[in-house]
């Protein structure tokens, strides 16, 4: 855990309709996460934003473009501009998504899910190790929502997500909410999953709204933390301990106000952690 | 056992063909996930020409775009560039002439927006410069510098869509000569003469001062080196200068 970021601190996901509000107000959050892609460009206002936030913030770079589990040779390129973009900023944090966006040099911009199988397993560790090599430092790398399963998958998700960062030696970004959303939309326990996770991996976690559509659900990061996201979040806090706790609101971004809220409920569920468990280092 | 980039390919392609929204409803969700990413990406940066064309017509022509021309990289924002091509050859478009225009203009902004800074013109550095080797001064365009030109009042149009203007136009005739410029991170599109278009052109394709000149009229050259010149620096259009090697 970087010494930046308290176990028990809370941030949100900074987007740009809440630029202004946030520079202006003071706000107990510890810090705050970007997607690292809005960031890749050579100059101009985004990187002016993010020099007046890193001001009064730690800064968590959350890259969701890297493709780490594609089998096309890494981008070389994207990683690149990460490397400028960490040099430059030294956040606290630095993640990327346990999937794959391309292959045949075509992007979804979407993280979509790996077979879980040993080939696939061998193959994103090695990539989780030469992006750690490029960055010269341990990368956090997150579970990801799914809406299908691949029949020849051989490893259960949580087994997978476990022994990557095993292996790799990088951290987990553990999304509850995304557990959350793939046991039902694939009917597995998610206190089973969370029983797999190396606690001292775990160097932040993620939490965030889906919607039901049909039979699934999505993660859309469009909505209030659920119900289900805040008792499984307990849990995990008890299982794993406190750690950095992040909202994130991607689509109908609300007020400001709003994510300060959810950060709060956050914290209290933090506090009552940290009086029950010593932090993990 | 099919391979990682089997498995890959095959799923990449249920995605962004069409037909997905036959299967399953999890690859109806990933396909509705990246149309709204790469439309979104076009959203911001094609306001004007959706204003133009209206919301219906513009996800009409962005799936269109989107199937011959798939995101090639992980960062949305460099999403789109062929977007004005396009829309050259795109059958219901073709009565809207200026459209494509319009289009390589928004591109620009978006370029612009996200260019490199530049520390600001060392005026003092320019003294050094002697009268002989005047002529001979390199100008270096800002990083954030786009030009372009239109036979379309494609300024005229781009200024009447901005969000709080009606959308009339102040001019129905072209060319424009544009200058598409950032200051204090904010990008400004501005129509210039012919001539101020040529000698920054020429400045853009590292020509000297000389050289860029010549392309001037005779009569134009000496009131555009005296006025236009100092505009273009301090409003930042240019951001420094240079000297050919081995000059002073």
């Amino acid at each position: 855990m970087h010494p930046g970021i308290a176990p028990d601190s809370t941030g949100i996901g900074l987007r740009a309709p809440h630029y202004r509000e946030l520079l202006e107000r003071r706000s107990p959050l510890a810090f705050l996460e970007v997607h690292s892609e809005n960031y890749f460009c050579a100059g101009g206002a985004p990187l002016a934003w993010l020099e007046r936030f890193r001001a009064s913030y730690a800064l968590s770079l959350h890259g969701v473009g890297l493709s780490l589990g594609s089998a096309d040779p890494l981008d070389e390129r994207h990683l690149g501009k990460l490397d400028a973009l960490v040099r430059r900023f030294e956040p606290a944090l630095v993640s990327e998504h346990l999937c794959w966006s391309s292959v045949g040099a075509r992007h979804a911009n979407d993280l979509l899910p790996l077979p879980y199988t040993e080939e696939a397993l061998d193959h994103v560790v090695e990539r989780i190790e030469r992006v750690q090599e490029r960055l010269a430092r341990r990368i956090l790398v997150e579970n990801v929502s799914s809406y299908l399963e691949f029949a020849h998958s051989t490893i259960a998700e949580w087994d997978f997500v476990a022994e990557a960062a095993r292996r790799s030696g990088c951290g987990l970004l553990l999304d509850v909410n995304n557990i959350w959303v793939n046991s039902v939309n694939h009917g597995f326990d998610a206190r089973r999953y969370l029983a797999s996770i190396d606690a001292h991996a775990v160097g932040e976690i993620h939490l965030a709204g889906f919607e039901r559509s049909g039979e699934l659900l999505l993660d859309t990061h469009g909505a209030r933390v659920s119900a289900d996201v805040w008792a499984l979040y307990a849990a995990a806090l008890a299982r794993i301990g406190a750690r950095p706790t992040l909202v994130e609101w991607d689509s109908a971004i609300p007020p400001l106000d709003v994510l300060l809220d959810e950060a709060r409920i956050a914290r209290s569920h933090l506090a009552r952690t940290a009086s029950v468990l010593a932090p993990v280092a | 056992m099919p391979s990682l980039a089997r498995t890959q390919s095959e799923l990449l392609d249920a995605i962004l063909d069409g037909r997905a929204a036959m299967a399953s409803a999890g690859l109806q969700a990933y396909r509705r996930n990246v149309n709204a990413a790469w439309s979104g990406a076009l959203v911001a940066a094609y306001p004007v020409v959706r204003r133009l064309v209206g919301e219906a017509f513009f996800a009409e022509a962005v799936a269109r775009h989107a199937a011959a021309n798939p995101s090639r990289s992980g960062d949305l924002h460099e999403y789109g560039e062929p977007f004005a091509s396009f829309l050259e050859v795109y059958g219901p478009a073709r009565t809207l002439a200026y459209l494509p225009d319009v289009a390589r203009l928004e591109w620009a902004c978006h370029q612009s927006y996200h260019a490199a800074d530049a520390p600001p013109f060392d005026l003092k550095a320019l003294r050094g410069v002697t009268a002989e080797s005047l002529g001979e001064i390199r100008f270096i365009l800002h990083p954030a510098t786009h030009l372009l030109r239109s036979s379309h009042p494609v300024v005229a149009i781009w200024e009447a869509n901005q969000p709080e203007r009606d959308g009339k136009p102040a001019r129905r005739e072209g060319p424009d000569h544009v200058v598409v410029r950032r200051e204090a991170l904010e990008v400004r599109v501005e129509r210039i003469a012919a001539a101020e278009w040529r000698l920054l052109a020429g400045f853009g394709s590292g020509a000297g001062l000389q050289a860029a000149s010549e392309a001037l009229a005779a009569g134009d050259a000496e009131r555009i080196l005296r006025t236009s010149l100092a505009r273009f620096v301090s409003d930042g259009v240019i951001c420094g200068f240079a000297m050919p090697a081995g000059g002073s």
